[in-house]
């Protein structure tokens, strides 16, 4: 086979590699390429740079995407058909976490694809896994703490999103979103929106309460609490968002309820401390 | 009833709808519902209902979806079509799939609150038209929405898809250009300079997967055509619904599940896919 200019060794495993992304762009060979390939996509390291610019993946994968919004409303997606397009949604994960596709993906605003998906409220299986897919993209994206991603995000309806996903999601979906959230609250620019008027703060913040009245109830999930606990961690490092916060933390988060779930996290232990400090009156100013 | 007909004020005084002035024919009364089908002056009211509806939303929706179409487009056509000489082709492929993004966007976007709208405005006009909360004929306002709520879509649809064109030939016009410039004053094989400038990677893909001087094969075209058959069988999915509505069992909206599927694949286990359980471990870490 033929590596162009010498930058790929081509071995078979490759060359099969190379058959299967030829393969998703027709329409005869592109739902199995799609099984396998998304198999392959952890152990092939450089698969995103390939899918991005071979070419009509990008929009084939689109395809994919776009031929299941009419089994969205009325809800009638099919395990199959949520299966297929999970898997196209797995390539453009890959896409999405590879530093040298990532900013392209964002200028192509692929992502905003994927939020029909995050905006359906079906319980079944399918669309579960639809939902936690589509938040795996996003989730990929906003991992590497990257500011061209956030500002993306911030032009976006990802925090409406994500919110709701948080009130009403899986704990999986619930996870992920407030991942998410986490993620976007940790960059200064994702802060300063959100603390920007009184109705975002107190959308998020409403959001966060529910969370805790949930997580008292039955076995608290200690992954979710931590991550409770550190978006309100990091609210408070806004000034009026930490004045509100006087007001507004909820008294489980005061009153030691959770000691039990974090008895073996420290970390997570400390970050409640840190965050009730802030809001105590000693370190006003 | 006819005392309610008699009632009718206003109706006269309503603005002529504009820009859409193809609705009232489109609108299906069907003959199970005779409190609509039998009594003009409430089929007036229908089609004044439903134009409201559509809008109200029409704007907002179609403006975002052909932003976002438009973007998505420019920027994998301009990568995809890097050496081929024909603005002719390229424009075709940027008009195949600018329409189809924007008009499966928009009617994504809208289905929902459209119907919700749709609704709502033909209660209103109801009530103000005779009818009250109690004699509000709620049955027959859920099959005259159920019937008409795809044609109002693809109304919306059909005016994103419409509008998208002229957006891409904008953000094309100096790729159209430079393409008809290069044939003029050169022999040698037409390359998008500022694309094999962006990535190392367009020229270091492997043989199979490299975009080759000269242009793109018929073959290769065809990822975008399939982007014209999406819209096309979307439009005929449509025509074909519209007579099988006239079958009352598939007016309400948890019957709607049948187009073509089993319902009882929703609820079907799948299995866990790989993705899903990727992201969760790439969270913990």
């Amino acid at each position: 086979g033929g590596g162009g200019p010498g930058y790929f060794q081509v071995s078979a495993e490759e060359e099969k590699v190379f058959q299967l992304v030829l393969d998703l762009t027709s329409n005869q060979t592109r739902e199995g390429a799609l099984l396998e390939l998304s198999k392959k996509r952890e152990s092939y390291e450089d698969l995103a740079p390939i899918l991005w610019h071979a070419y009509g993946v990008i929009p084939a994968l689109l395809q994919e995407i776009t031929s299941v919004y009419p089994a969205l409303f009325p809800p009638t997606l099919t395990g199959q058909a949520s299966n297929r397009v999970c898997n196209a949604l797995a390539l453009l994960q890959c896409v999405a976490s590879h530093s040298e596709t990532r900013g392209a993906f964002l200028q192509a605003h692929i992502p905003l694809f994927l939020y029909p998906f995050l905006n359906t409220t079906s319980k079944t299986r399918p669309f579960e896994y639809l939902r936690l897919t589509s938040l795996g993209v996003v989730g990929a994206l906003v991992k590497n703490d990257n500011s061209e991603v956030i500002s993306f995000l911030l032009s976006t309806e990802i925090i409406p999103l994500c919110l709701r996903i948080m009130e009403s999601g899986s704990e999986l979906s619930k996870t992920v979103a407030i991942f998410i959230l986490q993620k976007i609250l940790l960059d200064d620019l994702g802060l300063a929106y959100v603390c920007q008027t009184y109705e975002r703060f107190y959308a998020v913040c409403t959001v966060l309460n529910g969370m805790v009245a949930q997580l008292c109830e039955g076995q608290p999930s200690g992954r979710l609490l931590k991550h409770v606990v550190r978006c309100y961690l990091r609210l408070s490092d806004n000034p009026r968002a930490r004045e509100a916060l006087r007001q507004c933390l909820p008294d489980p988060l005061r009153d030691g309820t959770f000691l039990i779930a974090l008895k073996d996290d420290v970390t997570t232990k400390r970050c409640l401390a840190t965050l009730l400090l802030n809001l105590s009156d000693q370190v006003q100013g | 009833q006819s005392g309610q007909i008699s009632s009718i004020v206003g109706i006269g005084d309503e603005p002529q709808p504009s820009g859409l002035p193809t609705l009232a024919q489109f609108i299906t009364f069907n003959p199970n519902v005779p409190i609509f089908s039998t009594q003009p002056a409430l089929k007036r009211i229908v089609a004044i209902a439903f134009d409201r509806a559509i809008r109200e939303i029409i704007g907002p929706v179609v403006e975002r979806a052909v932003t976002i179409a438009t973007t998505s487009a420019r920027e994998l056509v301009l990568k995809d079509f890097a050496t081929e000489p024909s603005e002719e082709r390229l424009r075709r492929a940027a008009h195949q799939m600018v329409q189809s993004l924007a008009g499966s966007l928009a009617s994504v976007t809208c289905k929902e609150p459209l119907r919700l709208s749709m609704v709502s405005h033909l209660r209103t006009f109801l009530l103000q038209n005779g009818y009250t909360e109690q004699t509000l004929p709620e049955q027959a306002i859920f099959m005259m929405v159920a019937d008409n709520l795809d044609t109002a879509v693809s109304i919306i649809e059909k005016t994103a898809a419409e509008k998208a064109a002229p957006e891409i030939d904008d953000a094309l016009g100096p790729a159209y250009y430079s393409r008809r410039i290069h044939r003029e004053r050169s022999v040698q094989p037409f390359y998008d300079v500022s694309v094999f400038a962006g990535s190392r990677y367009p020229t270091t893909l492997p043989d199979a997967l490299r975009l080759k001087p000269g242009g793109l094969s018929s073959q290769q075209l065809r990822v975008y055509e399939d982007f014209h058959r999406i819209s096309q069988s979307m439009e005929k999915v449509m025509r074909s619904t519209a007579p099988a509505r006239q079958d009352p069992s598939t007016f309400f909206p948890q019957a709607s599940t049948t187009l073509g599927q089993n319902p009882s694949q929703l609820s079907q286990p799948q299995e866990e896919l790989p993705q899903v359980l990727t992201l969760s471990q790439a969270l913990e870490r």
